[in-house]
């Protein structure tokens, strides 16, 4: 045969063959040999079009892998918790990016989306799947706050059952608190024990603090006694806390609750029942923090209202309580 | 005839070259490698359009180095090159680059007559196009499309002779063999005499040089560029090197009058109907036409196809037909209405051609940087070849556009207003009668042009 026929003829092989077995053979075999550890890709398409490819995967405690995540449709941003402080950012259409991780311990973590990206965004979630040392996966824990409030017979619905945003204190409707200002009138005013206990205050709400200032304090004016309610309700919130707690926010609730807390998101009008406006004092004066915890950990039956236990540890989620009691709390004029 | 710059004459080595059956292979196999990887990609990559290089390097790149560089400059020198019907002609002649003895290996079926025109092609693009804003943004349907079509070709190139794909099915082939008419690059006889004296007719059966034209064209009698993918089979067979490559003037295959079709008259309506839907879909602020273009529910589509093809099969040749009409009149009706529709039609050719151009320029310079970081990461999984696979896009000389849009679409518009009225001078030999008899036609031009330039600009 001519050499230049036979060179053809093996071109055209190279190019037929060759190429396309060793393009799948660098992506799946010579790429995750070379980079030592396993190696998992994850494609992610908003949740009406298949949400995470897998969705679920099985690691061992102490073991390395890489999770490789591939937008292929619009901006996604991906974030793995709960309490592994894990947020990679947005990924745009077409983009990677990875991240190497070892799980210390055995457990369920949840890999999520974090950035708007259709109208069933709050489900394009995946699960992993941690083993422990005797290679099983440790059971859930149940969380002691909800527990607690199930015992009390608390509706932690109570945007259903309890009259929803119109139970709220209407004499506050004007009142524009203040906790920089509080920090400056509470040293005058004598604070009932009780107020000072962070469980107390996590199970009552501000207007039954107000009340018991009130007997205490009854020369003082509404107004200091507001910001006085103001300062204890944000005086255990740091401002790095109050930051990511933010952070966690813009991320996850505002699309629905609003940026400013407003219930003003894009999405508010899509979700079955109306978003509670987090800046509206006179609904939030009568709410207590351990059922807005236990409301962003469990969900809200029927109202649209994803759960985000599996998302963010307990201490993240009073943190965002924290963040939500900031809105009406703090003023930007002391 | 016109003035004629011969190129082989003048550079005996391009001759030699063009003689070489190594050179058209291994362009082809070059090609074949790009194309493969486009399908690759298409199939198997990533689902985001401008990361993957099937979608940027096809339907980007190649378009717009298709029709902004090559069909005006060199005609359908892209044939020369093409991927697509190389495997099935490899498989018939069961070689790659040297000359095989004996016939072609197929099954010799005869092409149906009816179809030896090009309405297929005409009614393959229109069907591509109604599908375009799909096969155009989505990576797995285009890998598809090119996979089908090299099959198509390949199934082709089993059952009959030759390049029936190229000559009688590619959609992409009929646009470019219309708009070849323009360019300044021809191949021709030296001498029609000396084909008409020579009995053997090398280049149409072939010999030990090479294959009979696989194009199915006689060259001896070649008049214009439509139909010739210079494969320089001929340049290789004709025992008299009576076969050259020239220079010539822009547009001279337009003025051939007796060669003038219906089918092809059709494709200068078909391509300037779809530039102008192109612009109004892809480039457009109507973001509900794009929508129901991509198929967003099927009803949606369904109208849009229709509103398509009516407007490329009745609305575009029928307003056009009343002005040809009128200007048919006007020159006193020499020819039949039917003659002069079709020869008037040929105007269409520099500005459909115009059209392309500007609409390509659109998107090129807009998404042309993509072509950077696909090569790095071809198929959107995360690799970094060359080290630019996070190449940010970058909108190049967006300021510039709209001026290059306006001078391309001017220079179509004069250009098909000369070719209207040296139409009309081939109907009356009358200089001002000719002038009054090409303005409805002119019209007509004018206010398509315009209406391109209100796309472009607003």
């Amino acid at each position: 045969m001519d050499k230049r026929e036979l060179l053809a003829r093996i071109s055209l092989a190279l190019i037929l063959v060759v190429m396309p077995v060793g393009f799948f053979i660098y992506q799946y075999v010579l790429r995750p040999a070379i980079s030592g550890v396993r190696v998992i890709d994850i494609r992610a398409v908003a949740p009406e079009a298949g949400g995470f490819q897998p969705d679920s995967m099985q690691v061992q405690a102490g073991e390395t892998v890489t999770l490789r995540f591939h937008a292929e449709d619009v901006t996604h941003g991906i974030a793995i918790g709960p309490g592994l402080g894990i947020d990679l950012g947005e990924i745009d259409p077409g983009h990677m990016k990875e991240v190497t991780l070892t799980f210390d311990e055995g457990g369920t973590y949840t890999f999520y989306c974090n950035t708007w990206c259709s109208p069933n965004h709050w489900r394009m979630r995946g699960v992993i799947e941690v083993r422990d040392v005797s290679n099983t996966i440790p059971a859930a824990q149940h969380d002691p706050v909800i527990d607690k409030l199930t015992a009390e017979g608390v509706d932690i619905d109570d945007t259903v059952h309890n009259g929803g945003q119109s139970n709220r204190s209407q004499e506050m409707d004007n009142i524009q608190p203040s906790a920089q200002r509080g920090a400056a009138v509470i040293s005058q005013l004598i604070v009932p024990p009780e107020l000072k206990d962070l469980d107390w205050r996590r199970s009552h709400f501000p207007q039954e603090a107000m009340a018991l200032l009130l007997v205490a304090n009854s020369n003082a004016s509404t107004s200091d006694l507001v910001d006085a309610v103001a300062y204890l309700w944000t005086e255990n919130t740091g401002s790095q806390t109050l930051a990511s707690a933010s952070s966690l926010y813009s991320k996850n609730c505002a699309a629905c609750h609003g940026q400013t807390g407003g219930a003003d998101g894009p999405m508010a009008d899509q979700t079955a029942v109306k978003p509670i406006a987090f800046s509206d004092l006179a609904y939030m004066w009568l709410r207590r923090d351990d059922v807005l915890y236990a409301k962003i950990r469990r969900g809200g039956m029927g109202t649209d209202m994803p759960n985000f236990g599996t998302l963010f540890t307990p201490d993240e989620t009073w943190a965002l309580v924290n963040y939500l009691r900031s809105l009406t709390l703090t003023s930007s004029n002391p | 005839m016109t003035a004629r710059l011969d190129l082989l004459e003048r550079a005996p080595g391009l001759r030699r070259t063009l003689k070489s059956r190594l050179l058209q292979p291994a362009l082809q196999l070059v090609m074949l490698f790009f194309f493969t990887l486009a399908i690759l990609t298409g199939l198997f990559g990533t689902a985001a359009g401008s990361r993957n290089f099937g979608i940027v390097f096809v339907w980007i790149v190649w378009w717009a180095l298709l029709i902004i560089v090559l069909v005006p400059v060199a005609g359908r020198l892209w044939c020369t090159v093409c991927p697509i019907p190389a495997p099935g002609e490899w498989l018939q002649r069961r070689g790659i680059v040297r000359r095989t003895p004996g016939k072609l290996r197929t099954l010799h079926k005869r092409w149906p007559k009816q179809l030896k025109n090009m309405w297929l092609q005409n009614f393959g693009f229109l069907l591509m196009a109604s599908f375009s804003a799909v096969i155009l943004t989505r990576p797995q349907v285009s890998g598809w499309v090119l996979l089908a079509l090299m099959l198509g070709a390949v199934a082709l190139g089993v059952l009959y002779d030759n390049r029936v794909f190229c000559r009688y099915v590619c959609p992409v082939g009929g646009f470019i063999g219309l708009y070849s008419m323009l360019a300044p690059l021809e191949l021709r006889v030296l001498d029609c005499k000396t084909c008409d004296e020579h009995t053997a007719k090398d280049c149409v059966v072939g010999n030990k040089q090479g294959y009979g034209c696989p194009w199915l064209v006689y060259p001896g009698k070649l008049t214009r560029n439509t139909y010739c993918g210079l494969c320089f089979e001929c340049l290789k067979t004709c025992p008299k090197d009576n076969i050259t490559l020239n220079l010539r003037p822009v547009g001279a295959d337009l003025l051939v009058a007796k060669e003038r079709r219906l089918d092809e008259a059709y494709k200068a309506f078909i391509m300037l109907g779809c530039a102008l839907a192109y612009s109004a879909v892809l480039l457009g602020p109507w973001g509900w036409i794009k929508s129901w273009a991509n198929l967003d529910t099927l009803p949606h589509w369904l109208i849009y196809a229709a509103g398509l093809w009516t407007l490329n099969l009745v609305i575009l040749p029928g307003l056009f037909g009343l002005a040809a009409m009128v200007s048919h009149r006007l020159t006193g009706e020499q020819t039949s209405r039917r003659e002069a529709f079709i020869a008037y039609a040929y105007t269409l050719v520099p500005l459909g051609l115009a059209a392309w151009i500007a609409f390509s320029l659109g998107f090129v310079f807009t998404n042309g940087s993509y072509a950077l970081a696909v090569i790095s990461d071809p198929f959107g999984w995360g690799w970094n070849l060359f080290g630019t696979a996070n190449s940010p896009w970058t909108p190049l000389g967006s300021n510039l556009v709209g001026l290059l849009q306006t001078g391309v679409l001017t220079a179509g518009l004069l250009f098909a207003v000369q070719t209207a009225y040296r139409i009309a001078r081939q109907q009356t030999l009358n200089h001002d009668q000719a002038f009054r008899a090409a303005l409805p036609v002119i019209s007509f031009l004018t206010v398509l042009t315009l209406g391109f330039l209100w796309l472009y600009l607003g």
